[in-house]
């Protein structure tokens, strides 16, 4: 009789390279537990700003490296090498460009992202934590806007941080000292670009990684949150693993903010105005996009003087964030449906709408003043 | 809940089938926009929230975009990237809105998509945005800018002349700017609410779905994953680096807006530099001049040697000569 003939079970290299580190690490686990997490009622394009924003920060960081090439945290040669990135490193000018307009990216995903955890109820019981961390994220990310600005060293960025720092020295006990901190001097100098560069590219990074980490694991302790409307019978039908459907949704969420980003850069590419100097001369002051609307509400009549800046500039703003970490623990509901809760629903919309409002006047602010 | 499927009002269709659509086709039209930039065939001048606007809307917007272009003299931006862009989108908005329509009949409706429901869909809602959109555009312009003007005077009054810049400013562009945007709402919704109509006069003539719930979410899960993923991986990869190639091949090396400070000066590009043809045309040059040289050399020996003919001829007339005559 004819002995049906065996296929052959040896391995090939590949496979006996990921069997030797499988042995080592759990790799095969590792991958399990990475991708097949049940998503509560399926894959949505909602959940996508969480992967979004790490993508953008991992392009934030490459840029960044290749920027450090050529940059020169030097008063002396700041201005001078983001001039020579700009028109003589090959593709520099796209480089910078991409950097400049993925900061963007990052504050307009952390804002989708921070608006559909907090529509979507998902910062309650269990999740307070993940919440908390996130607060903290985007405090970093704001962080890394503010540091950045000042190092191509041209008059926006010299006196967007002047002005920056000045808000910084109204805030109680503390803001004495981190002005003085940051400045490094009476004005802002060498010390000043040389500690703002320090936070920007060792930091501010360490800080973000860590706590990215943190609020990953959090996440992946607590679970998602999945859809607030729907049976239980409705979700469970839909109920999804995260591999293959909701990983290629974040893959075509992030391949839409790369292209955004690229367009940006091709619309908008960076232009330096002149080399910064203590001597404002006809160059009004203002901060990036994402400041002007606290920037605005500081020219009101209302925030003016002493106490009024101190008021517009520091306690408001903190009052606000103090509301946000405590909100998990004010707002005690199980209740996530957004239609069921007016309150939050009215409060995001008025938020919203008040940092349009206020941006926007600070853009047409700006014909009154040339 | 079938009270509730029929009952279903045409604005939440509207709204249920196209906004799922334009994010569908967005990513791949956002490649070739991304593509046309980088090659320098289109810009958008200070309006690109607008350019991206009506390219993911393109599915009601790209018949209405030229009209309103030519129409109202109204544009996005230049170059002829805009239209090309346009054409592409297309079979991108039809294939998008049969994926998420089909999905809608069944999950919605439980309904069986119709066979071209894409296409049907697609025409009649360009048609919709073509005769709406151009509408739309010139309500709120003359809304908008009616409310402006409005606001301006008011604030012109001698009772409001106290109130300072900053304030003004927020005030006029709240009052004006929630005139502006109730009237954009509203004709929003009856657009949505004309496109759900046309949606749900389709669905009427479709016959009903007979699968059970869990059975017809298998379905429109499975209708979104294509039949050979291999190959659709492959062909997605392969576009994907070829795009990239592209992308790199036109991206300008250095930077098409340049500071003051740095321009750099025009340089002439110097011809390329043959050795053998520059050695050829110097030998013959050479060998020209001194053909010249020579030439003139003969000539001036010739010259000379007339010259000496003419001395030796008057010094023997000289000696032939009568001697003169002595005087007394």
């Amino acid at each position: 009789m004819e002995q049906p003939s065996i296929p052959s079970t040896q391995p090939t290299a590949i496979e006996k390279v990921i069997a030797f580190i499988d042995e080592r690490v759990g790799l095969k686990q590792m991958q399990a537990k990475m991708l097949n997490e049940p998503v509560p009622g399926g894959s949505r394009w909602a959940y996508v700003f969480g992967s979004v924003l790490l993508f953008i920060f991992i392009m934030q960081a490459l840029t960044g490296i290749l920027l450090m090439f050529y940059y020169v945290p030097t008063a002396d040669h700041a201005y001078a090498s983001t001039q020579y990135i700009i028109h003589d490193v090959d593709y520099g000018w796209f480089l910078l460009s991409y950097h400049f307009w993925g900061s963007t990216a990052m504050v307009v995903c952390v804002f989708a992202h921070m608006s559909q955890v907090f529509l979507w109820g998902a910062y309650k019981s269990p999740r307070e934590m993940i919440w908390l961390v996130g607060l903290a994220l985007f405090g970093i990310v704001m962080g890394f806007g503010f540091t950045g600005y000042l190092l191509p060293w041209d008059q926006r960025a010299y006196w967007a941080t002047t002005v920056g720092v000045e808000i910084m020295d109204k805030t109680p006990l503390l803001g004495d000292f981190m002005a003085r901190f940051l400045k490094g001097g009476p004005t802002p100098g060498q010390m000043t670009l040389s500690r703002f560069f320090v936070i920007h590219v060792m930091i501010l990074p360490a800080a973000l990684m860590g706590l990215a980490g943190l609020h990953l694991f959090l996440f992946r302790a607590a679970g998602p949150a999945g859809p607030f409307r729907g049976t239980p019978e409705e979700i469970r039908a839909k109920t999804d693993y995260f591999f293959p459907r909701q990983i290629w949704k974040d893959i075509v969420g992030m391949a839409v903010v790369f292209a955004s980003i690229c367009a940006l850069a091709f619309w908008e590419p960076v232009v330096l105005l002149e080399e910064a100097t203590p001597d404002p001369g006809d160059y009004h002051p203002e901060p990036e996009w994402y400041f002007l609307f606290l920037f605005q509400l500081l020219r009101l009549k209302i925030f003016a003087g002493e106490f009024g800046q101190f008021l517009g500039a520091i306690a408001l703003p903190g009052a606000f964030m103090a509301l946000l970490a405590a909100l998990p623990f004010i707002d005690r509901d199980p209740e996530r449906n957004i239609f069921k809760r007016p309150i939050a629903l009215i409060g995001w919309i008025v938020v919203m709408v008040s940092i349009l409002l206020f941006t926007v006047s600070a853009i047409i602010n700006r014909e009154f003043l040339d | 809940m079938a009270d509730e499927r029929e009952s279903m009002s045409p604005t939440k269709i509207g709204l249920g089938v196209l906004w799922p659509t334009f994010w569908t086709g967005l990513p791949i039209k956002l490649a070739f926009a991304v593509l046309f930039l980088a090659m320098g065939l289109m810009h958008f001048e200070g309006r690109l929230g607008l350019a991206f606007l009506m390219l993911l809307a393109s599915p009601v917007t790209v018949f209405a975009l030229p009209i309103i272009t030519m129409g109202l003299e109204s544009h996005i931006g230049e170059g002829v990237g805009i239209a090309l862009l346009f054409m592409i989108a297309i079979p991108i908005d039809v294939w998008a809105f049969g994926v998420v329509a089909r999905t809608f009949f069944l999950e919605k409706f439980r309904k069986e998509p119709p066979d071209g429901l894409g296409m049907t869909l697609w025409w009649k809602s360009a048609l919709v945005g073509a005769v709406f959109l151009p509408i739309l555009w010139l309500i709120i312009s003359t809304v908008t800018a009616t409310a402006i003007s409005m606001v301006h005077s008011l604030f012109e009054i001698e009772l409001f002349k106290g109130i300072p810049v900053a304030e003004r400013i927020s005030i006029e562009l709240a009052i004006w700017g929630s005139i502006a945007s109730l009237v954009l709402i509203l004709l929003l919704l009856i657009g949505i609410s004309l496109v759900g109509r046309m949606i749900r006069s389709t669905a009427e003539a479709a016959q009903p779905a007979s699968d059970n719930y869990q059975r017809l979410i298998t379905r429109w899960d499975l209708m979104r994953v294509p039949s050979d993923q291999g190959l659709m991986l492959t062909a997605l990869t392969g576009t994907g680096v070829v795009l990239s190639l592209l992308f790199w091949a036109a991206l300008p090396v250095t930077t098409p807006h340049p500071h003051e400070c740095c321009k750099k000066p025009e340089v002439k590009a110097q011809p390329p530099f043959k050795p053998l043809e520059a050695l050829n045309k110097d030998e013959k040059m050479i060998a020209q001049l001194s053909a010249q040289v020579e030439a003139l050399e003969q000539k001036k020996a010739e010259a000379e040697a007339e010259k000496d003919k003419g001395k030796g001829k008057a010094k023997a007339g000289k000696e032939s000569a009568p001697p003169a005559p002595k005087k007394p």
